[in-house]
């Protein structure tokens, strides 16, 4: 009795050690939010886990299965094909977007009339809702007399069905969400653009260096460290896009724009098989973190 | 010489002019063709004609749900916005003041939520929901874009109260205040016109979302723009009028708010990203 009752009080006494008045407040600030990312973010993530085992529908629970779904994801062709294209659409969107984020951004970053209001309106792509994107890019390429193929009959071609060819229909989601997450990088790297010492480029020119040298030697050494974070996050956008696949195309022609996300859904919603969809999730998160840690290991290593 | 770059500047201008011109073409050509009948649409004979009219926008608000789904929008959006500044404001404050390994650890976390992908927590939530009956409920959606808003919100809350001097605070408790009272009598009024654009951000996130609200609104009463504008899109994709029409109406609030905050957003971005 006595034992327990000290043993409690050193509990207790320990654990005010512990939790410094500093500890305790930020623990009662933090308690709204930790609890919302359990509840939505943790506790599912156990659950998604647990469902990747079974066998059940979003009707019924199912019964434990084992390594079953994983099994069948491994002969499945629409899983590899989506993991392909998953790659391929991150790939060419981080191209696509990073290129034309940095050219424009060290065009905005010259001084010259007009220049905040250009800055507000080469952000428009990113912030109008994703449908409204969509609508509008589908018109200029919803059939044979859409703009697109105006302007390719104009010069002589022959009309393209964007909308009814693999190939073209993954190259319009990739153009598409080069559209929408350009001024993302803009944006970042106009800032990052801005933090560096004017001066560095005055002695550069008293060198002798030329725009290109000043721009290998001095722009991009002061923005590598930022455009391996940016490319990293943008990949993980790329890799979890729904909406442009979905909405442009809902994942076809046939599966040709379906990314791991698509694959997922329609494995849960369309097909009604829960723990496919939550392998395929699962399988998504996994790439996802082992791209993230060798970027981030080869990151620190070149330092 | 003087003259000579000036003139250069002008001219960059006019390229800049012209970038931007090419790059918003579809959502220019977009509202244009929002004021023209479907058949001129289809027909694309000019581009600008010459008699305008607002028969597409008469249609949307008489004879599709268009005015519910803005309706439902506008509510989620509302209940967002409030749900995550609730919790990023407090978290916010936390990763202003203090330091310690709580924090450290809350910060990554918070970075792994705006990384995560949430198609692995909507499966098990549509089943956890649907017993609770909140599917086809705004609560469901508010519940999810509290979490998928709180990395940015939090960032931006923070980076506000980091310019608000811990002096005033400090008076405060010398002045027989807690800490929460001092949080909430001197650091919140100061911190009103940065709270109000970050709220701004949280609204808009959550308007513009598409796939969340997918998932969990299956019914025409509780859609939002973007889930019921996209069933048209499905059903009669050959009715450019009212697409066009209900595209261009959904992005007007965007505009207008994104206006509001354009200043604020290159702070927010570098803080944490915006999902996009």
């Amino acid at each position: 009795m006595t034992a327990s009752l000290v043993k409690q009080t050193a509990w207790r006494s320990s654990a005010r050690q512990f939790l410094t008045p500093d500890l305790r407040m930020t623990l009662l600030l933090l308690l709204p939010s930790l609890i919302l990312m359990f509840v939505v973010i943790g506790y599912p993530m156990i659950q998604g886990f647990w469902y990747s085992f079974t066998n059940g529908s979003l009707l019924k629970a199912g019964k434990f299965v084992g390594l079953r779904n994983y099994g069948k994801l491994l002969t499945d062709p629409s899983f590899w094909h989506a993991l392909r294209f998953s790659l391929y659409f991150a790939v060419a969107n981080i191209v696509g977007c990073y290129s034309l984020g940095l050219g424009l951004a060290l065009l905005l970053q010259k001084d010259f009339p007009g220049r905040g209001l250009f800055r507000v309106l080469l952000l428009l792509p990113w912030i109008v809702p994703s449908l409204v994107a969509i609508v509008s890019w589908r018109w200029m390429i919803n059939d044979d007399k859409a703009l697109f193929n105006q302007i390719i009959v104009f010069f002589g071609g022959d009309p393209v069905y964007f909308l009814s060819s693999s190939n073209w229909t993954i190259a319009m989601v990739i153009v598409i969400k080069i559209w929408r997450s350009f001024p993302f990088m803009l944006l970042s790297l106009l800032a990052a653009l801005q933090t560096i010492d004017r001066t560095l480029y005055e002695a550069a020119d008293i060198d002798g260096a030329t725009k290109w040298q000043s721009f290998r030697h001095v722009t991009m050494p002061a923005i590598s460290g930022i455009s391996v974070v940016l490319c990293l996050l943008m990949t993980v956008w790329t890799v979890n896009d729904f909406d442009t696949p979905w909405l442009l195309a809902q994942g076809g022609p046939a599966n040709a724009t379906e990314n791991l996300v698509v694959l997922a859904y329609r494995y849960t919603f369309a097909r009604n098989d829960v723990g496919m969809g939550a392998a395929v999730s699962f399988v998504t998160l996994a790439i996802l973190m082992v791209i993230f840690t060798v970027v981030l290991r080869l990151q620190r290593e070149k330092r | 010489m003087a003259r000579r770059r000036m003139h250069k500047n002008w001219a960059l201008t006019g390229t800049m002019t012209l970038i931007a011109m090419v790059i918003n073409l579809p959502i220019i050509l977009m509202v244009l063709n929002s004021f023209q009948p479907t058949e001129a649409i289809v027909a694309r004979l000019t581009i600008i004609r010459r008699d305008p009219s607002l028969q597409n926008y008469r249609f949307l608000m008489e004879e599709t749900p268009f005015l519910s789904y803005l309706r439902n929008s506008v509510v989620t959006a509302l209940g967002a916005t409030v749900f995550s500044l609730f919790c990023a404001v407090f978290a916010g404050y936390a990763l202003s003041r203090f330091k310690n390994r709580l924090l450290d650890v809350y910060s990554t976390g918070l970075f792994a939520v705006q990384m995560f992908p949430i198609i692995l927590a909507l499966i098990p939530l549509f089943l956890l929901f649907r017993p609770l009956g909140l599917i086809d409920t705004p609560l469901s959606v508010i519940i999810v874009y509290g979490v998928i808003n709180l990395p940015f919100v939090t960032w931006m809350a923070r980076s506000y109260f980091d310019t608000i001097p811990r002096e005033l605070e400090e008076a405060a408790l010398i002045d027989g205040c807690g800490h929460f009272g001092a949080f909430f009598r001197v650091v919140l009024p100061l911190s009103g016109p940065g709270l109000a654009a970050v709220s701004i951000f949280a609204f808009l996130l959550a308007y513009n979302e598409f796939f969340v609200a997918n998932v969990f609104l299956r019914t025409k009463a509780a859609m939002t723009l973007p889930v019921g504008i996209q069933m048209f899109l499905q059903q009669f994709s050959t009715d450019w009028g009212s697409l066009t029409a209900a595209a261009s109406v959904t992005m007007l609030p965007t505009l207008i708010l994104f206006l509001f905050v354009q200043k604020f957003i290159t702070h927010g971005a570098i803080a944490g990203g915006v999902k996009g």
